[in-house]
């Protein structure tokens, strides 16, 4: 229990700090689309499925998934300044409305790619590297959950 | 950006971080269905507390850092107390268990209703001037 508090705040630290340098590293764009979030949104989820998988096959201990997981991938998402960029963009002006839907729509769809990319990625690699496991390819939605 | 800064952002973001994953296990003790609870209500109260303190203490939504307000507690607390990575995970196992129309519809509802949230608490704050 202690470990796992420590794991988790640990990690959820280094994630807000990553998120926090995203910021600072990727550039504005005019329409104020706000494209730091949705870099940190999309390497957190990547990071989560790839994480997922590897806890599910073994790979790496439930410590290692907690701390990637849910402190790591944790931190580093956010939906509060997702929802919130979101409806101060869509309630300045006609065009930041169509800005703000396009912002969501998009962040939406490559979050929920990003899992499942994130989650095939490990599967991709352990089958090249234990050959005749190649049928896994041909299910890439069959996860066992 | 100073060292400061990084420092209220990671104290925040790591307890932002344990009070999602304590809130995630206490609502998982009470509910056991396939909807994902726990990770709505953590996005959508996160969302209404960044809208309140936001409008409350006049934040612009672009300013993350400088103060122990919007380094500490926006982007450190709430930045670590919700999660869109989590939220695209359960929706897919919600897509493996349920299939599509599920999924699509809780990520949709956990956008709206966290707007919904961010603007109420928005609205709330100017009522209270």
């Amino acid at each position: 229990m202690v470990n796992i508090v420590i794991l988790v705040f640990v990690g959820g630290a280094l994630g807000a700090m990553l998120r926090e340098f995203t910021m600072l590293m990727v550039p504005n764009l005019v329409d104020n689309f706000p494209l730091d979030i949705l870099v940190a949104n999309l390497v957190a989820t990547f990071l989560l499925g790839l994480v997922t998988a590897l806890h599910r096959r073994q790979v790496v201990s439930e410590d290692a998934e907690m701390l990637v997981g849910t402190g790591i991938a944790g931190g580093l998402s956010t939906f509060s300044s997702f929802a919130y960029g979101a409806i101060v963009l869509m309630s300045a002006s006609t065009a930041g409305a169509v800005v703000a839907s396009f912002y969501v729509v998009i962040s939406l769809v490559l979050g929920y790619i990003a899992v499942i990319v994130g989650l095939r990625r490990t599967r991709l690699s352990m089958n090249r590297s234990s050959a005749g496991k190649r049928r896994s390819w041909k299910q890439p939605f069959a996860f066992d959950m | 950006m100073t060292p400061l800064d990084v420092m209220w952002v990671g104290l925040g973001g790591g307890l932002g971080s344990l009070l999602r994953w304590l809130t995630g296990r206490v609502i998982g003790e009470h509910y056991h269905g396939d909807f994902p609870v726990g990770t709505f209500l953590i996005n959508v109260s996160g969302a209404f507390a960044i809208g309140y303190l936001s409008v409350l203490f006049k934040v612009d939504w672009r300013d993350r850092y400088g103060t122990a307000l919007n380094a500490g507690v926006l982007t450190g607390v709430l930045g670590g107390y919700t999660t869109f990575s989590s939220m695209q995970l359960d929706a897919v196992k919600l897509a493996g268990k349920r299939g599509g129309v599920p999924a699509a519809s809780y990520l949709l509802l956990s956008v709206l209703v966290g707007q919904l949230a961010a603007a109420l608490g928005g609205t709330l704050a100017r009522a209270q001037g």
